[in-house]
Formats: structure tokens, C-alpha cells, sequence
């Protein structure tokens, strides 16, 4: 295993070094840079040549990369160029925002995604079912920019019982964190709970017709624990599989969630980055995404040699 | 009721759904009963229903962007911060009038070459450090700075000579009279000295204002305390202001509706209706006039290198229905830059073009146009867009075919300071609210040395530099210059101006006592909530 793993590092670092490479590249590209974003529209030369100077955007291309290297290797990703602050510190609280919101939203899309899926295929009341039919429908149709500002009005402007938007630290004040969490987590979850539940449910109408549920039933065996013992967990292998991959999709979303309810999660840092073209923001950013993408690839090579020795030799 | 299988196990009957779900309300409720709301947490205001100045509460204000450290001493998409962690040295009124603030009083020479400020002597700094001559002078030295991107740069770089007369009292000598001096000092926010590279990257705020920084969370905003020891005795009324970032506008206005927030400075004009329509929420107008939008010319594109076809388009725009339809109706419809309170400004000026589409057909069949074909640059964001849509339509009428060029923020901003713009554009500008002057020295697409439009005139420079250079204001033979700078701009038409944009407050009913300076400084030493 360890040679194995000798032998597969190498390639992850060469697609990390050829990642960072692109990612430095194409971000000079982009028509504009930090100096001439900050120096703001009534600028004139001197400032934007100040400002390029202080900020080092004056040295070689190759001498810039060497430095944004060596910092990742130090550890010390040194300050934003616009946004303020340490890059470091950004990064980090930015991923702790949006994990917070992501683990969230995956919280209520087993706990939604279970109850469509049971009450679909086993409620007797015709009417429930269609309940469950129309609101998993919805929930897939409506996009989350849509239900985000439904929710907010309902909740907080309606209602006003919970807050329409902002973020506080689940570590601060948990009471008050899992109420700014509610609405946000709900929107992000819900087209992945309807998903979720209408697998869930082909699945449990699938165990129920099976025959030894049959046998079970005519043996005596209780409906609910037909269900809750049988039925239920042999439909949930390709959900959980299922789940794995809605991940992704809850990370992906929680970009635009976070822009409707002000949570300052890794969406809002990457587009602000971008908007005001802070190199150190947007590089790292990028690069962590990529090493997390090479990590989760390499973790897969290693379990698949785990499972399959014969492929440690090829 | 139809059975899916004939061996269909039963659901969760109707019993245990009840039971599961009064479980749930049951456990939820005694959960929140033993948490704080975070609805009634955002909205603290103090008890009680009377107008009478209350001290005490927090003041919650919505903003679409965060604050930008290094861009602290400059004026920013963001500057609401500035008057609150820090003071100024003199304040205007709604006449450019100069008050006292950290400047008792001040005596210039009858040669305009200095001016003699003497200071407050009862001024610390959040960190204890007591105010002197010093830091005025450090704080005119920093905005010399090009590093520090301060659009008064020019009037600061005026300022050449420091001649202190103890701790409080300073003279400030110039290499030549300047009238937007207290333009400068309105502008300038005096900052600790100490700890002046903390504050560009946002780790210490330290001034002598109002309130101080607790914290500042990048991306969702500042948490500022009263400042217990303000040189203004009984101020602030309010124990603290939080400045949330909410860069969505329909999370925005919701924030405001649902009383998380209280004051916002941010609701698009388009959706100000929404706000209208809220019993809760009052609507005030800054009539002052913090910016304007514009149509931008490159002058050396042909065929706009002939002012003709220039005033052609100036005629073309129909600003009354951009106003309306873009802008909420905020705002004035002007063809010149100044707003009402501006000593520049006059009705005819104002007018001087209308929504003539046969005149601007005219003018271009005298240039010899029939139809034209020209690109125009303006930002991807809703409202401009909106604004570059209104003008592509006019446009349209008299012959004029515009294809829209969206572009990014940080990409137009280059494009102008670099003079690199199509034959069109779409923008803002600042400025035009506080002396004439500065309009043609500070903000860069009407600078007269160098500008977007390429526009150069040695007539323009002229009468700029001898408008920035007389002392007296409003003097005859000032207003006789800001007629002339008024004059060219309109006539030679490289930026026509649309509309001049005040500040649109949102404020919730209870609250009082707010206003904004020139520059979008916000004050909150008199405000309070009831």
C-alpha cells in the first residue's frame, strides 16, 4: 500500500504544480487587476503605478509565481490585495461558513428526503401521497433563487419568526446560529430532499413487492416491522450512493443560497475575489478546490487498490 | 382509498403521524422557548414610544458591499464607516458653508496661500492618544500619498508647508490658492498615526469618532460600540451600529421589512416601490447629490470627433423616462452635472438638453449621418444595464444603433483610467456635489489634463485651473467661472450627463437623526431609535 501510494504522489503533485499554473495564468489574463480596481474610476496614473509597485504586480510574471508558490510551501498566504485581511484567514472562515451551511442542508435532506420517500410509498391516504407528489414536484421544479426569496418572505417578513438573512457562528451562539441556518439550509435542501425522496420511495415499493415481503406478511411479521426492518434498508443502498453525489450539488448550490441570504460562505469570498481581481483570494481558493478534488481522487485509487490488490501490481 | 399492494404493510398510521408531529412542535418549541430569537436579537431598540431623544439600542444598517480597507482613504462603493470610527475636520452644511468639527474655527490668508486652523483640544483617539497638530498634518500628508488613491490627491499635494503654533493650533501654507480646500477637509478623516498600516488591511480602526470598532468579519460586516469618551458630551445616543453586508437587493429589502435591518443607503431605484409600499419604512431623498450618470464619448472616435454628432446624442436622450424607468424617479433629470444645492447650478443649464429626437436627427443629417452604428460599454450589473437598455432605445429613434458591450467592474474601471473605452459608455460620477472645482480636478472622466473622452482643450484647462485657483466662492467672479466650466462641458458634449443621483435613505419609522456628509460620510451623532 505504501509503494502504491509512493507511486501515485507524484501525479497528484503534477496536477496540483500544472492546476496552479493554469489557475496563475488565466487569472493575468482576465482584462483588469487589483491595482486599477483599487485605485477606483478617478485614478490617474501615478496612483494605479503606486499602488502596482506596493502590491509587487510590477515584478516578472515568473518571479510573482515563485512568490505565490512559496507561500502556499510556508504556509503564509499573506494578505488580501482588496477584499482585506489575511488570505488565510478569509479561506478559512469562508469554509467554515459554507460546511456549516452545507452540513446543514444535508441534515434536512436525509430527514425530508426519508419522510417523502416512507410517506409516498406507504401512507394509505390517497391525499397524502398526492401531497407528497406535488411538493417533491415543486421542489424540484422551483429554483433555489426562487424558494429562497419565498421562504424569506414567508419566515421573516410574514411571519417574522425567523431572520431573513446573515450568518452567526455556530460556536458564538448556537441558538441564535440554528436560526440563521433554518432557512438558508432548507432552500439549498430541498430540491436534493425530493430527489432523494422519490428514490427512496420507487425503492421501498420495489422491497414491498418483493416476495418475501409477501411471505413475511402471510408468516405474520407486523407491517411496520416490514417496513422500518425490511423494506426500508434494503431500498437504501443506491440512495446512500445517491446522497454522496447530491454533496457535490449542495456544494455547488450553496453559492448562489449564500447570495440570497447574505451567508458569507466560499461563494461570496470566490465572487468577490473575482469582482476586485484580488490575486492571493482567487488563486487559493482555486487551488484548495482543485488539492481537494486530487485528494478525494487519490483516496478513491487508494481504496480501490485496497479492495483489488492486483491493482497495486498494474 | 385505493391499497398499492394488497400486502402493503401500513404506513405510519394517522395516530403516530400526530404523534410524531406534536412530538416535533413539542420538542421544537421547548428548544426556541429556552433559546433568544434572532428576529427580536437583530431588531434591539430601546422600550418606548416616545420622540423624545432615547439613548440606548443598536442600530442595524443593510449594505450591498463590504467595507474595503485600503480603500480607506478614498471615496468608495462603501464610505458610510468613515464619519463613524473617525471625524473630520470641518463639516458643510446643505449651502457648502463650512462648520466646526475637529477645526474650531480657521482664518485664511487674504492671499489665499495659507490658512490658519486651530483645533479642539478635548479630542482623543479610541486608543487614549491625544488629538493635536500632528495628526492633521500626518493626515494631509497621507492622502499626498499616492498609495492611499485619494481623489483630492491634487488639493493635498497643494499643501506644502506645516507651520505648528503648539499643539493646537496650525498653519497650513500652499503653493497656490485653492477654493475646494474644505472640500478637503470634509473629505479628509483624520486617523491615528500609530496605527494608520493596520487600518489599510482592517485590523485596527482607530480614530476619535462616535463609535469604535469591535469587529470586523470580511464579508458580513462591522460591529462598532459607543465611544464612551466622545468629545461631544451626550452623543452618541445609540450603545452600537452593525453593518451587515446583504449583497442581494430582494435579501436586501427583505432585511429592511422584516425589521432585521433599519437603514439602508442600497435599495435599487427599481425597487423602491416595493419600499413605498411599507408603512413601516420611510423613504428620504439626499437632494445633494452624491453622484450622476452619464453617457461618456470618446472624442477620437470618428465620427464623434465632431462635437455636431455629440450634441446630437445629448439631444437624443430622453432622461425624464430613465429617471422614471430606471431609477425609481430618484434623482434629477439633468443634462449638466451639479445638483441643486451646487453653486453651479442653474435651471437653463439644467435643460440646456432636452428630449428633442427631431433636433438630434437634424444635427446628424448636418453632419452628414444618416444612421450609425456604435458600440457602448456599460457594467453587468441590473441597474446599469437597465440604463444602457433606456439610452440603446433613444438612440434607436434618431438613427443611432447602439450594440450594448457588458463588461465586468473591475474590467470597465480599466478600461476608463486607461482611456480605453469604445465610442460609448455608460457610467457614474462623483463630485459634482461639493465646489465646481473639483468636479474638473478630482474626478477623472472630466479631468482637464487627461480624461477618458480624450477630450483636451486649452480653453477647458484654462478655465479649470483659474476656477480652482480663486479663493473667494461664491463671488461673482466665481460664479462667472463655474458658468464658463458649465458652458464647455455642455457644448462640447464629451460627457453627457443624464441624471444627478442623491442618496436614497430607507430608514425604519423609529429612527432619527440621521444624515450623510458630501461624501456619504454617514453621521449618527444625533441619531437615535424609538
Amino acid at each position: 500500500m505504501r509503494s502504491y501510494l509512493i507511486r501515485r504522489l507524484p501525479s497528484a503533485l503534477l496536477v496540483l504544480l500544472a492546476a496552479s499554473f493554469l489557475i496563475f495564468t488565466i487569472l493575468r489574463l482576465v482584462p483588469g487587476d487589483p491595482a486599477t480596481t483599487l485605485a477606483g474610476p478617478d485614478a490617474d496614473a501615478a496612483t494605479v503605478a503606486a499602488i502596482r509597485d506596493r502590491l509587487g504586480l510590477d515584478a516578472p510574471l515568473l518571479s510573482q509565481y515563485a512568490h505565490w508558490i512559496g507561500s502556499l510551501l510556508t504556509g503564509d498566504l499573506g494578505p488580501s490585495y482588496a477584499i482585506g485581511g489575511q488570505t488565510a484567514d478569509l479561506i478559512g472562515d469562508g469554509l467554515g461558513a459554507t460546511t456549516e451551511l452545507t452540513v446543514a442542508a444535508l441534515l434536512f435532506v436525509v430527514l425530508l428526503g426519508t419522510a417523502f420517500g416512507v410517506l409516498g410509498a406507504t401512507s394509505r391516504s390517497r391525499w397524502i401521497r398526492t401531497a407528497v407528489r406535488v411538493t417533491t414536484t415543486t421542489a424540484l421544479a422551483v429554483p433555489p433563487f426562487v424558494s429562497g426569496v419565498l421562504l424569506v418572505l414567508l419566515f421573516a417578513v410574514i411571519l417574522g419568526v425567523l431572520p431573513p438573512g446573515g450568518r452567526v457562528p455556530f460556536l458564538t451562539a448556537p441558538d441564535l446560529a440554528v436560526q440563521y441556518l433554518v432557512l438558508p439550509a432548507l432552500c439549498l435542501a430541498l430540491p436534493s430532499a425530493a430527489v432523494l425522496g422519490r428514490y427512496l420511495k420507487d425503492g421501498i415499493e420495489r422491497g414491498l413487492a418483493e416476495d418475501y415481503i409477501r411471505t413475511a406478511t402471510a408468516a405474520g411479521v407486523a407491517p411496520r416491522r416490514l417496513l422500518w426492518r425490511h423494506a426500508l434498508p434494503n431500498a437504501l443502498p443506491p440512495v446512500v450512493t445517491l446522497l454522496g453525489m447530491q454533496v457535490g450539488h449542495l456544494l455547488g448550490g450553496a453559492v448562489l443560497v449564500e447570495a440570497i441570504f447574505a451567508w458569507p460562505g466560499l461563494g461570496q469570498l470566490a465572487e468577490q475575489g473575482l469582482q476586485r481581481r484580488d490575486y492571493p483570494v482567487v488563486q487559493d481558493l482555486l487551488l484548495l478546490l482543485v488539492a481537494v478534488f486530487v485528494l478525494v481522487q487519490l483516496l478513491t485509487d487508494l481504496v480501490y487498490a485496497w479492495l483489488d490488490p492486483r491493482i497495486r501490481w498494474e | 382509498m385505493t391499497e398499492l399492494y394488497p400486502f402493503t404493510p401500513s404506513g405510519p398510521s394517522r395516530r403516530s403521524t400526530l404523534r410524531a408531529a406534536g412530538g416535533g412542535t413539542l420538542l421544537l418549541g421547548l428548544g426556541l422557548a429556552g433559546c433568544r430569537s434572532a428576529v427580536s436579537e437583530a431588531s434591539s431598540e430601546p422600550q418606548g414610544a416616545s420622540a423624545a431623544p432615547k439613548r440606548g439600542g443598536v442600530l442595524n444598517i443593510a449594505v450591498n458591499s463590504d467595507f474595503t480597507p485600503a480603500l480607506l482613504f478614498s471615496q468608495s462603493g462603501q464610505s458610510l464607516q468613515h464619519r463613524l470610527i473617525y471625524n473630520t475636520l470641518t463639516r458643510y452644511d446643505d449651502r457648502l458653508s463650512p462648520k466646526p468639527e475637529l477645526a474650531r474655527s480657521w482664518t485664511y490668508a487674504k492671499d489665499g496661500r495659507s490658512i490658519t486652523l486651530r483645533l479642539r483640544d478635548d479630542v482623543t483617539f479610541h486608543s487614549g492618544r491625544r488629538f493635536t497638530a500632528d495628526d492633521v498634518i500626518f493626515a494631509v500628508k497621507n492622502l499626498q500619498n499616492p498609495v492611499r488613491a485619494a481623489q483630492l490627491r491634487a488639493t493635498a499635494a497643494t499643501v506644502t508647508g506645516f507651520e505648528k503654533r503648539g499643539d493646537h493650533e496650525l498653519v497650513l501654507k500652499l503653493t497656490h490658492p485653492v477654493n475646494n480646500l474644505f472640500d478637503l477637509f470634509e473629505f479628509m478623516i483624520i486617523a491615528d498615526s500609530e496605527t494608520v498600516e493596520d487600518a489599510v488591511t482592517g485590523k485596527k480602526l482607530i480614530g476619535t469618532g462616535p463609535f469604535r470598532l469591535t469587529k470586523w468579519s470580511p464579508g458580513s460586516g462591522l460591529s462598532l460600540t459607543r465611544n464612551d469618551a466622545y468629545w461631544q458630551a451626550g452623543r452618541p445616543y445609540l450603545d452600537g451600529v452593525e453593518l451587515r453586508v446583504i449583497p442581494q437587493a430582494d435579501a436586501l429589502i427583505s432585511s429592511l421589512r422584516s425589521g432585521q435591518s433599519q437603514l439602508s443607503f442600497n435599495v435599487p431605484g427599481k425597487s423602491l416601490g416595493v419600499v413605498k409600499s411599507d408603512p413601516h419604512l420611510t423613504i428620504s431623498d439626499y437632494d445633494t447629490g452624491g453622484g450622476a450618470v452619464y453617457l461618456g464619448v470618446n472624442t477620437t472616435v470618428a465620427p464623434l470627433n465632431d462635437r455636431t454628432v455629440r450634441q446630437a446624442l445629448a439631444w437624443a436622450v430622453d432622461r425624464d423616462r430613465l429617471l422614471a424607468q430606471t431609477l425609481g424617479g430618484y434623482g434629477l433629470a439633468s443634462a449638466a452635472p451639479w445638483p441643486k444645492s451646487s453653486p453651479a447650478f442653474t435651471e437653463a443649464h439644467r435643460t440646456h438638453y432636452s428630449h428633442d429626437p427631431a433636433k438630434a436627427r437634424e444635427l446628424l443629417k448636418s453632419a452628414g449621418h444618416s444612421k450609425l452604428e456604435l458600440p457602448l460599454l456599460h457594467l453587468a450589473l441590473p441597474g446599469d444595464t437597465a440604463i444602457a437598455e433606456s439610452l440603446q432605445y433613444d438612440l434607436k429613434q434618431v438613427g443611432v444603433h447602439v450594440t450594448l458591450q457588458p463588461t465586468d467592474l473591475a474590467t470597465g474601471q480599466k478600461k476608463l483610467i486607461s482611456q480605453d473605452m469604445p465610442a460609448l459608455w455608460t457610467m457614474g460620477h462623483g463630485f459634482a456635489q461639493v465646489q465646481p472645482s473639483t468636479l474638473a480636478v478630482s474626478a477623472y472622466p472630466f479631468n482637464e489634463a487627461k480624461n477618458t473622452s480624450k477630450y483636451r482643450s486649452a480653453a477647458y484647462t484654462k478655465v479649470v485651473r483659474e476656477a480652482w485657483t480663486k479663493p473667494e466662492s461664491g463671488t461673482a467672479e466665481a460664479n462667472a467661472q463655474h458658468e464658463k466650466i458649465s458652458s464647455i462641458l455642455l457644448d462640447e458634449a464629451f460627457l453627457i450627463d443624464l441624471v444627478v443621483r442623491g442618496q436614497v435613505q430607507v430608514a425604519a419609522d423609529g429612527l432619527h437623526g440621521v444624515t450623510l456628509n458630501k461624501f456619504s460620510y454617514l453621521n449618527l451623532d444625533n441619531a437615535y431609535l424609538v
